[in-house]
């Protein structure tokens, strides 16, 4: 087979636990290490007020610069977590409680309940699914000032072309990052990772955001961002997209009924979800009035 | 029989699954064993105490390296046999087979993975389907895991368990007085004492998923100073050393799977308790191996 494109010049380095490389005007740098120590975790903790999920790689994270204008944008597991809800959940979280909650309360405090409440204390409120639209850092807008700005529909450059990134160039640079996870004490999982490609015409980077909880409902939310090294002036696209669904919805287009593994696959959810009509999974969701839900295209253009 | 037991423990050592009809066998006999074993299992030093398992069959082999072989060592593990790893039916056959083989040398105890709803969703229904071709295996296992004591308790001082302290139980004859054998239930006694957690308020709090209790420093030192406890040892919980004291010393977590689904980075531990009851934590890492990720889905991947 003929390589359909030219491999451009570019430096590849790495580390145990970082790998980078530098391809015409960009670094891109991904760190993916352990799980945070009990020292790094408890300064997270006291730093988002929140208690951490049970996986966080708090020094795990993906930077790209846009060497000549110093543009910086990043993805960090710490970022991502200030984006949970610390403090009651309000109109536009999209709280949920586990799947069987009312009957473990009832179970506590029902008039026939065996087992009487003991004297509890308040617990903290938290968003304890880990939402989060967190859709990356702009650590440095560079010398232009590039800001997020609205893309338009009608312009091909706005979009990411699903084309290019399915011809099977050969990859630069690839790189898997989690940021975090959570497996809601065995009542779903929430998900975050950041993957990244580095491709001879661009780089592309896929952050996802699964939650499964059980019996209650999914939800997803999908960063991607998209750069042509061939754009002038260097035009960055970032598309977002989120879903929900009730669980009983994603439980019908299981392939096999008794199987419920697919159910824990972060690729089978947002397959079911985004196959779903838009009407469906994208505004009424799982009837949360989570904010997150619907699609936005935005764009930077850097300085060059 | 001990001799076929031999055996069967040889054989799985080799992570090589049983027969369906051996493993009946084995489930049959060892029920037998479980059903004299009491709520609040009495065990003797030395023993070593391991946590968290999840079906990762050769970091159990390297535990094994670690602490000494059965019945050399004597062993006491808190549950969570299965779900998550590669090899959850080699696992916790071999666990099953060494309490058959040596009862008062080993003892098993319940976690909330050891449950056919839960098993259901997080891998080990799947993979007995997978290695068996039908789901008997799976039924043999859940079916026993009904007659796992709940906890342990060594030499009147130091007890064991997965989870955590219950609102219901303030003694351990409260613990004693339980109808164990059952599907976890979710609520009262029982599931408390698979999924509770410690936490950094005083008092009984209840999580902000809407059910399950923590407990406080203040409600771990009512409960070691009513019952004549030194410490209450636990699981159920990743910690990026292995284990990790809580609450004064009046806890202590142990997680026993080293790089925790092949890919938290984390060390594993167990503590060894000698004759005179004191004790000490190995730590140690999962050792590298042919055909088995160190870091799972690294394989660059054209996502879209």
């Amino acid at each position: 087979m003929a390589a359909a494109v030219a491999v451009p010049e570019h430096k590849l380095s790495e580390s145990p636990n970082s790998r980078a490389i530098e391809i015409f005007d960009w670094t891109v740098t991904a760190e993916t290490g352990p799980i945070s120590s009990a020292t790094h975790s408890d300064a997270l903790h006291a730093a988002l007020g929140i208690p951490l999920p049970e996986m966080t790689f708090g020094s795990n994270f993906l930077q790209l610069t846009h060497r000549p204008s110093g543009w910086t944008y990043a993805f960090r597991a710490e970022d991502a977590l200030k984006g949970v809800k610390n403090g009651p959940l309000d109109a536009g979280d999209g709280g949920v409680k586990v799947g069987y909650a009312d009957d473990w309360l009832r179970s506590r405090t029902g008039p026939d309940s065996q087992i009487p409440m003991p004297q509890t204390v308040t617990t903290k409120p938290y968003d304890w699914t880990y939402t989060t639209t967190y859709a990356g850092s702009l650590e440095d807008a560079g010398s232009g000032n590039a800001q997020w700005v609205s893309g338009e529909a009608t312009n091909a450059l706005h979009a990411i072309p699903i084309a290019e990134l399915s011809r099977p160039d050969p990859i630069l640079f690839y790189a898997e990052i989690p940021l975090f996870e959570d497996e809601l004490h065995d009542n779903g999982a929430s998900h975050l990772l950041v993957r990244i490609r580095v491709m001879p015409t661009c780089i592309f980077i896929l952050s996802r955001f699964t939650l499964r909880v059980d019996n209650v409902l999914f939800r997803a939310r999908d960063t991607r961002i998209y750069h042509s090294f061939a754009s002038t002036p260097p035009l960055v696209v970032r598309e977002t997209r989120g879903w929900e669904a009730p669980y009983e919805r994603l439980k019908r287009a299981l392939p096999r009924r008794d199987d419920l593994m697919p159910l824990t696959d972060p690729n089978f959810i947002c397959k079911t979800l985004s196959d779903m009509p838009r009407e469906a999974s994208q505004e009424a969701g799982a009837g949360t009035g989570w904010r997150g839900l619907g699609n936005v295209v935005q764009i930077a253009t850097l300085q060059s | 029989m001990e001799r076929e037991v031999d055996g069967w423990i040889q054989q799985l050592t080799q992570c090589k699954q049983l027969t369906e009809a051996d493993v009946k066998k084995l489930c049959d006999k060892t029920r037998e064993i479980l059903m004299e074993e009491a709520n609040v299992q009495p065990v003797r030093c030395p023993v070593t105490v391991c946590g968290d398992i999840h079906g990762q069959f050769h970091d159990l082999s390297e535990l094994f390296r670690i602490g000494g072989n059965s019945p050399d060592t004597n062993y006491l593990f808190m549950g969570d046999y299965v779900d998550r790893g590669y090899y959850s039916v080699e696992t916790v056959t071999l666990l099953v087979a060494m309490k058959l083989r040596y009862r008062d040398r080993v003892t098993i105890l319940r976690g909330n993975h050891e449950s056919r709803q839960i098993t259901q969703v997080y891998g080990f229904y799947d993979e007995c389907l997978r290695k068996y071709g039908n789901a008997n295996v799976w039924r043999f296992f859940t079916d026993l895991f009904d007659f796992l004591p709940l906890t342990a308790l060594i030499e009147n001082q130091i007890f064991c368990l997965h989870g955590g302290l219950s609102p219901s139980i303030d003694t351990l004859d409260h613990v004693r007085a339980i109808d164990r054998v059952q599907e976890v239930p979710h609520e009262g006694p029982m599931c408390d004492l698979l999924w509770s957690d410690p936490d950094d308020r005083c008092g009984w709090g209840i999580s902000p998923r809407g059910a399950g209790y923590t407990f406080g420093q203040d409600i771990s030192e009512a409960f070691n100073h009513n019952n004549g406890l030194t410490l209450v040892a636990r699981a159920h919980q990743l910690v990026m050393e292995g284990y990790n004291w809580g609450q004064d010393r009046n806890v202590v977590t142990i997680f026993s799977a080293p790089n925790y689904c092949y890919r938290c980075g984390n060390q594993a531990a167990i503590m060894e308790i000698d004759e005179k009851l004191s004790y000490s934590f190995l730590q140690f890492d999962p050792a590298p191996r042919t055909g088995e990720p160190l870091v799972s889905r690294r394989v660059p991947d054209y996502f879209l």
